[in-house]
């Protein structure tokens, strides 16, 4: 999701492609821009991660810390949302429909999230400390608009990069920049999934 | 060895079953090894299947196992919040609850978070072991292998990952292999199991399903062993047949196979075997041995048989007991038997029967006579008839024969247990009287002459036959057949010179001197030679001074010893009665020469000796009458001169006869009178023309004064009586001229001629008559 925030002058754009060591682009990477210093706003408007077809849709999400998420739940059967990861344990028990209410990431960092009762469904969060992201396409591009100028720390994430990548400092100015970046990842682990029955459980 | 038919057979016999059952044992133990080999490998490499098998089966429980424990969420939720105490006491729960002995949590990193085995382990060690399987894992999502643990032990270890939903650890259940493990495997695949560990320091036994003893001397033997070859293993004193299974880098499997377990079966088969080949051969040679005799002892019995025959005993029949080849042939043989024991009978009879008579012949006494034991004792009788030979000579040989058998018939009677009576030849029998002595001799001799005494009858023609017996008593005259045959024919002719029906040896005097002996014996031969030859001497009339009779005297032309004279065989001839056979040939030749000189006008009567057997022989008369009547003869053509002593062996029947001569119109004549006891008074009652005065009493008559009275008176009584004197054995003409002055009617001598033969009568007379007339 693209996020573009209006306001002062000379913003600018960034154009990002990630591509894996062999060249292929890579989907469902994570670009930050942080910046170095001063406040930034915060926008917090709820995101969803859906339950369909017994899969977590988007495979990853990048939002915002304190960012609210709602895990609405469109298969007719129940699921059971976990996570165990530090940056945001949570457990919604079997449930239908919507939860009550959202769950809040309130740290910075990557949550994994599984169900319990369909081991092959996964998705991951990455909660950052900024509203510039983005999340490469299947092109392994992706453009964050509206950056004021400034500076900025570059980072990037992939849920299965072999090695995280330090950021690196960046100076954004009026005119629109692209940035490249390699990452190498691990083969996305396929767990078996039966397939659905007539009334799609 | 196998000379003997019956072991032949039963060689043969058993020697083939032990043959056949060597090479059907042989084959049968070959091909046993060879199915136990290729059944040992085939179990092997069945149960290393099986076993193989069932290791995969076994991890995939496993792994099904782990898969369930790591997706249990809790588990999950305490690896993932760290919760280290939470996780050991979960890792136990579970172990508990799929029977694992040992279980561990490891991060993806390859540290230990926690393990069931030991609670002091440091966290963050890496776990070498299962490093390799850790990558193995990483590569594959799972995996497994048997790795040995700290303790020691060896364990299937199962490696599966823990996601949340990202890896978040991996987590290991192990279970141990140990001798129960083994046991169950092997109950399977029906192998031995054992697991190996080999070290850098040698050998050693993880787990096996062998027990005890086993088991250790297994960990002896697996010492010797490598890995990569496996083979024949022994174990102690058995032996496996082994095969290796990898279970890690430094441990396998070894799947075992009993050999002898395997052979078992056939050892009982081949064990089944033996004692049936065994018992086999045993009742093989029993029944061959059987079966052998049965076939050898008819065999055995032919032979036995055989032998008997060939040994000249053909009594006993030959054995036939069955109907078989060998029947047949103890049949044929049989048959044989009978047939030879015939022809032996036939040939026998031949050889020692007298065919004539059916008595046994000479032959058969001297056997007989040899069998005598040399203590033994008794009498050999020699018997010859008297008066066969003119029998034979006047009826014909087939009468004479017929006669024979005739008395042979009834000899025969006398034929008992300790008496043998035989024919030696022509008319003279032998007895053998065993365990006589000279009185039952005697009495034998006396029953004998008493069953001649009867006369036969042949055809309607009455036969006197009397015997003379001459008896030999051994040991006393002899020993040997040969002698007492001879002494008793000796005494038999002393018996017949004596008229006496019986004499013995030891009083009949010695035998014979060898020349007459032999003489004898050729005295038979030497008539059908024609060796027998008549010299004729002139009698001279004197007073007419005429030649008007002659004297046949017999001469033997032997042809080896030249002229024999009369005096030394005609004794003899008179002895054995071959007299009988002689003078018939004499009158025969002598009338004959008679006619042939009638022819040439020589007018002589001859004169022929007759000896006391002819003069006694009762056919003399029909001979005399046949001879004169055949030839047309003339009274007194014919002259016969007999002895003195031949009148005074039978003096009646020599009167008889005499008569019938003189009837027959013969001339009689008395010869060598004056050397016997004949009274001149008895002489007169005979009728006998002519009377010849013995030579020695004409010898020297004209010197010897006593002689010259003698003859004188006789010459004077002679003719007082009507009978003419002969002067034997005239030398001298003084002799001639006493005799012609004393009357004498004829003289006879070597003073008018010596015998001479009949074809030199013709001439000597013609020369005779010559000279008379010139002296005159």
């Amino acid at each position: 999701m693209l996020l573009v925030v209006g306001g002062r002058v000379c913003a600018g754009d960034i154009e990002a492609t990630v591509t894996a060591p062999s060249g292929e682009p890579l989907a469902d990477a994570a670009v930050v821009l942080e910046p170095v210093s001063g406040s930034m706003p915060e926008r917090h408007s709820t995101v969803t991660i859906a339950q369909r077809d017994r899969e977590l849709v988007p495979y990853v999400t990048v939002v915002q810390t304190n960012t609210p998420i709602e895990f609405p739940n469109q298969d007719p059967f129940k699921h059971h949302l976990y996570s165990f990861s530090p940056t945001k344990t949570f457990e919604i028990k079997l449930y239908a429909g919507k939860p009550a209410k959202p769950v809040v990431f309130d740290k910075p960092g990557e949550v994994a999230l599984g169900c319990n009762i369909h081991d092959w469904m996964e998705a991951y969060v990455y909660v950052v400390d900024s509203p510039y992201f983005a999340k490469t396409d299947a092109n392994g591009h992706a453009r964050i608009t509206d950056v004021p100028a400034g500076s900025y720390r570059l980072k990037w994430w992939h849920p299965r990069q072999k090695r995280a990548v330090s950021a690196r400092a960046i100076e954004i100015g009026a005119a629109p920049m692209s940035v490249t970046q390699v990452l190498d990842v691990k083969p996305r682990v396929i767990k078996p999934k039966p397939p659905a029955d007539k009334e799609k459980y | 060895m196998f000379r003997s038919l019956q072991r032949r057979i039963v060689v043969v016999f058993v020697g083939l079953l032990v043959l056949v059952m060597a090479l059907m044992l042989a084959l049968v133990t070959r091909s046993n090894a060879r199915i136990v080999s290729t059944e040992i490998q085939r179990e092997l490499t069945a149960g290393m299947q099986v076993f193989t098998q069932l290791i995969e089966q076994n991890q995939r429980q496993l792994e099904t196992a782990a898969t369930v424990l790591a997706a249990d969420f809790a588990f999950r939720e305490a690896i993932a919040t760290q919760d280290r105490p939470t996780i050991r006491s979960v890792i136990r729960n579970h172990g508990l609850r799929i029977g694992a002995q040992a279980m561990m949590v490891i991060h993806p990193d390859g540290y230990l978070i926690a393990s069931s085995q030991d609670s002091n382990e440091p966290s963050g060690s890496a776990l070498s072991p299962f490093a390799d399987l850790l990558s193995a894992a990483e590569t594959a999502g799972k995996s497994s292998g048997f790795r040995q643990m700290r303790d020691g032990r060896l364990y299937q270890i199962v490696l599966v990952p823990i996601y949340a939903p990202k890896l978040i650890a991996w987590v290991a259940i192990g279970f141990v292999v140990d001798d129960r493990w083994a046991h169950d495997l092997s109950e399977v695949t029906g192998l031995v199991v054992s697991v190996v560990h080999r070290g850098g320091t040698g050998a050693g036994i993880l787990a096996s399903s062998l027990r005890d003893a086993k088991r250790t001397e297994l960990s002896a033997a697996v010492k010797e062993i490598s890995s990569d070859m496996p083979g024949e293993l022994h174990i102690g004193n058995e032996h496996y047949q082994t095969v290796h299974v990898p279970l890690g880098k430094e441990t396998f499997v070894a799947l075992q196979r009993s050999v002898e377990q395997a052979e078992a079966p056939f050892q009982t088969l081949q064990t089944a075997l033996w004692v049936i080949v065994l018992a086999g051969v045993v009742v093989f040679a029993i029944g061959s041995i059987m079966l052998a005799r049965q076939i050898v002892r008819p065999v055995n019995e032919l032979a036995g048989a055989a032998r008997r025959i060939e040994a000249g005993d053909y009594a006993e029949p030959v054995p036939l007991k069955s109907s078989d080849e060998i029947g047949q042939l103890a049949a044929s043989f049989d048959l044989m038997r009978e047939r030879v024991a015939n022809r032996e009978q036939k040939i026998l009879k031949l050889a020692y029967e007298d065919s004539l008579t059916g008595l046994p012949n000479r032959t058969r006494f001297i056997e007989e006579f040899n069998r005598l034991s040399d203590s033994s004792h008794g009498a050999v009788v020699v018997m010859n008839l008297d008066r066969f030979a003119p029998i034979n000579s006047a009826l014909g040989h087939p009468v004479g024969d017929r006669l024979l058998a005739e008395i042979g018939l009834r000899l025969g009677s006398f034929q008992s247990g300790s008496n043998l009576v035989g024919r030696l030849w022509g008319d003279e029998f032998v007895f053998l009287l065993r365990d006589a002595d000279r009185a039952a001799a005697t009495r034998f001799a006396e029953s004998l002459a008493g069953a001649l005494r009867d006369p036969f009858v042949l055809d309607g023609q009455r036969l006197d036959v009397g015997a003379s017996l001459g008896v030999a008593l051994y040991p006393g005259d002899g020993r040997d057949a040969a002698t007492l045959l001879r002494r008793a024919e000796l005494a038999m002719y002393a018996a017949k010179q004596l008229h006496s029906s019986v004499a013995f040896a030891a009083e009949a005097g010695d035998e014979p001197p060898h020349e007459q002996l032999s003489l004898i014996g050729e005295m038979r031969e030497a008539m059908a030679r024609q060796e027998f030859l008549l010299y004729y001497q002139p009698k001279l009339d004197l007073a007419s001074g005429q030649v008007t009779a002659v004297e046949a005297l017999i001469r033997w032309r032997h042809p080896q010893r030249g002229m024999v004279p009369p005096g030394r065989f005609i004794p003899f001839a008179e002895k054995t009665g071959f007299i009988r056979e002689l003078t018939p040939w004499v009158l025969e030749t002598v009338v004959a020469q008679l006619a042939r000189w009638r022819e040439v006008g020589i007018n002589l009567v001859p004169a022929v000796n007759l000896s006391a057997l002819d003069l006694l022989n009762p056919r003399l008369i029909d001979h005399m009458r046949r001879l004169i009547g055949s030839h047309s003869l003339a009274g007194g053509a014919l002259c016969l001169e007999i002895t003195e002593s031949a009148l005074m062996e039978d003096p009646e029947l020599a009167l008889a006869h005499l008569n019938e001569l003189a009837a027959l119109g013969l001339k009689l004549s008395i010869d060598d009178y004056g050397v016997g006891q004949a009274s001149l008074a008895y002489l007169q009652t005979l009728p006998v023309h002519e009377l010849k005065i013995d030579g020695s009493f004409i010898r020297a008559v004209a010197t010897t004064p006593k002689n010259a009275a003698i003859v004188r008176s006789t010459i004077g009584m002679c003719h007082a009586l009507g009978l003419t004197v002969v002067g034997e054995c005239a030398e001298t003409a003084d002799e001639i001229a006493w005799l012609v002055a004393n009357k004498c009617d004829l003289a006879q001598g070597y003073g008018i001629a010596k015998p001479l033969p009949a074809e030199e009568i013709p001439g000597w007379l013609a020369g005779y008559g010559a000279r008379q007339r010139h002296q005159a």
